[in-house]
């Protein structure tokens, strides 16, 4: 994968990171996954590769549709702000992504810029689901997260299996689904999808 | 295909299937059919257990199907402890005022979810596959969150949405660690990360480790080790009890063996030392964060699940050592864990109607208001304490031994300090729970009696069982077969 569609994919997740509306990181992740999807199409050199490249198209169809569903049918009151402001959650976000690059030394995928990219996104979804309050954000951070591990299996060298990007994509979606189902149960019992109504179970 | 990979195929196909003609069948005969299924279920799993057992020399190691001894263990443990969740269900089910879905399909609603999730435990157990196992570990997440949030209150669903989001995150970290090590093994495809392959990993042993440490790390926030349990206490005690059970006696040990085995099969890249490292930190970690807790003054439901955790970090520290010893004492740990913490969640129900504040906060002098109900939870804490001669003893001797035959000296002196903490948290537990100064309770609330009597009564059996067999193990086929694991 070039270097500047790795710049666009980081630079999108960096986007969800301190974006504030719900509808918009949605638009963002599907994006994202979109060009992904799009990718793999491109490089597919196989019937199966052309499969897990629909597989992830599909996915990112269907999460946009249910994520956008959710959002139509808890609209919230007054916006849900984050913790943590824009510009201190990008700066950690950064940060973040820094660190594992330094940390993790070579992961074996195509190119360097490849895994930097890989861990960037781990780092952005991971820092968008511990600093939003919204909850669909902690989700749309588990999608950030799986959209990072998309990619690192495209950069595998021997082309990554059919039968576990079906499956990362199968489970994605019921993980989203149950999250919807809670998403809905916790708006509908706090007023508000805001995370900071879940904090009385502490010891 | 051998007898015992369709045996494998059926114990995974009839709790999957039961899970979807529950949702059809009338309203009336839901529960029964449910129970009948169970039954079932269960019988299918401990045949396959007792061939498991009784071909330790021959495990069958397939692409798709493994079924050793570790995974005969494991499938006797879910069977035992599903068995027995089924069993207890419509006590709990008859006291349920809400629910996540309509109340005219709870019934079918609750054991559909419950029998998909006890499939895909066994699937899990049984999967001969890094990456199907991933995938299966994931939907686990799925289907037991729904579990975890079924009341529908608002303390259910905030256990729900952090066990949800913290366990998906964490398998997001493993599953990094598993296309690392899919990049480095020749051939490539869902072949690549069966557990036979994982061996052949070529990329150099340092980006090995990393991909093993990314692997446990999210398999760690699955298994409920510390430092990444968070959600374990609230997951664990908002669940209704017969989940929580199966949870904590099958869920936790059931992803412990997939860290198991990943550790067992990258020792040749990684270094055996180096593997077994990692676990260690997780054991010694979880104990040492889990102890301030046992001494403290919990809710009974609250109080087994940071006993989950004690004991999660001993069988991670078992695995560590590695040495014959501390592997007989792993499997009785597994066993033995399952049955006192599986009885004292099933005592949650009769003792929440007991006693409602329970869910609040500390229960005392049980066995003074309602004495079977106290037995059976003097038992459980009892045995979960490792008071003598409860297996879980026998099985912390022989961990701590291990780890001195490991030559792991330090770690085994710092576990056995940790443990007698541990012990002395929950014997005054135990001590203030049964017998300490009671409240004024409603004596007529005995609903379940029956049931609790039966169920104290096997489990008594059961632990008196694994104490006799954690004499016994030290030196048999068995460990021997732990020992070889799959490779």
């Amino acid at each position: 994968m070039n270097g500047a569609l790795l710049w666009i994919l980081a630079a999108i997740g960096l986007t969800v990171v301190v974006v504030r509306r719900r509808s918009v990181a949605v638009g963002l992740v599907t994006a994202q996954a979109l060009i992904l999807a799009g990718f793999a199409l491109h490089d597919a050199g196989s019937v199966g590769d052309v499969v897990a490249a629909g597989a992830l198209a599909v996915r990112a169809f269907a999460l946009a549709a249910l994520f956008l569903l959710l959002v139509s049918r808890t609209r919230e009151q007054r916006p849900v702000h984050a913790r943590v402001p824009p510009l201190v959650r990008a700066g950690g976000a950064v940060a973040f992504a820094l660190a594992l690059t330094w940390l993790v030394p070579v992961l074996g995928l195509d190119s360097r810029d490849s895994e930097r990219a890989v861990l960037a996104l781990v780092a952005f979804g991971i820092v968008t689901a511990a600093t939003r309050r919204a909850t669909l954000f902690h989700v749309l951070g588990i999608v950030l997260v799986e959209n990072g591990l998309a990619l690192a299996a495209l950069g595998l060298p021997g082309g990554a299996s059919l039968t576990i990007e079906l499956g990362v994509a199968l489970d994605l979606m019921l993980i989203a689904l149950v999250a919807g189902v809670f998403h809905e149960r916790i708006f509908a019992e706090f007023g508000a999808g805001d995370s900071t109504a879940l904090r009385t179970l502490r010891d | 295909m051998t007898n015992r990979e369709q045996l494998a195929w059926a114990v995974v196909a009839a709790p999957a299937v039961i899970a979807v003609l529950v949702l059809v069948v009338p309203r009336r005969v839901a529960t029964a059919f449910a129970l009948v299924g169970a039954f079932v279920t269960a019988g299918l799993a401990l045949a396959l257990s007792v061939l498991a057992f009784r071909s330790l020399s021959d495990p069958v190691v397939g692409k798709w199907i493994v079924v050793d001894a570790a995974g005969g263990l494991l499938v006797a443990v879910v069977a035992i402890v599903g068995l027995a969740t089924v069993l207890v269900s419509p006590a709990y089910l008859a006291g349920v005022d809400s629910s996540l879905g309509s109340a005219a399909r709870r019934t079918h609603s609750y054991f559909s979810v419950l029998y998909a999730f006890w499939a895909v435990l066994f699937a899990v157990t049984l999967v001969g596959n890094l990456g199907g196992a991933w995938l299966l570990i994931e939907a686990t997440t799925a289907v037991s969150a729904l579990l975890v949030g079924f009341s529908g209150k608002a303390r259910a669903l905030e256990a729900g949405w952090k066990y949800l989001i913290l366990t998906s995150l964490g398998l997001g970290v493993a599953l990094l660690g598993i296309v690392v090590l899919a990049a480095g093994i020749p051939g490539g495809g869902i072949g690549a990360l069966s557990w036979h392959a994982l061996p052949t990993y070529s990329a150099g042993s340092q980006s090995a480790l990393v991909a093993y440490v990314l692997l446990l790390a999210g398999l760690a926030a699955k298994i409920g080790w510390a430092p990444v349990h968070n959600w374990l206490p609230d997951a664990h005690s908002e669940a209704p009890p017969p989940v929580s059970a199966l949870l904590s006696a099958a869920l936790l040990p059931v992803v412990l063996l997939i860290a198991w085995r990943s550790e067992h099969a990258l020792a040749p890249v990684i270094g055996a030392r180096a593997g077994q490292n990692v676990l260690i930190f997780f054991g010694l970690v979880s104990l040492a964060v889990a102890i301030p807790f046992l001494w403290r003054s919990l809710p009974w439901k609250r109080l087994l699940a940071y006993s989950s955790l004690e004991h999660m970090g001993v069988i991670a520290l078992g695995i560590g050592f590695g040495t014959p010893l501390a592997l007989a004492g792993v499997a009785v740990h597994i066993a033995a864990h399952a049955v006192a913490k599986a009885l004292g969640f099933y005592a949650a129900t009769p003792l929440l109607e007991h006693a409602p504040r329970a869910t609040e906060r500390a229960v005392t002098g049980i066995a003074r208001t309602y004495p079977a109900l106290g037995g059976v939870m003097g038992l459980s804490l009892g045995a979960l304490a490792g008071l003598p001669p409860s297996p879980l003893f026998l099985s912390e001797v022989l961990i701590v031994a291990g780890g001195f035959e490991a030559g792991r000296s330090w770690a085994a002196v710092a576990a056995a300090l940790l443990l007698a903490l541990g012990f002395l948290g929950l014997a005054h537990a135990l001590l203030e729970t049964t017998v300490g100064k009671a409240r004024r309770r409603d004596p007529s609330s005995r609903r379940g009696r029956r049931t609790l009597v039966l169920l104290g009564g096997a489990s008594l059996a059961l632990l008196l069982g694994l104490s006799a067999a954690a004499l016994w193990l030290p030196g048999s086929a068995f460990v021997d077969a732990l020992l070889q694991g799959i490779s």
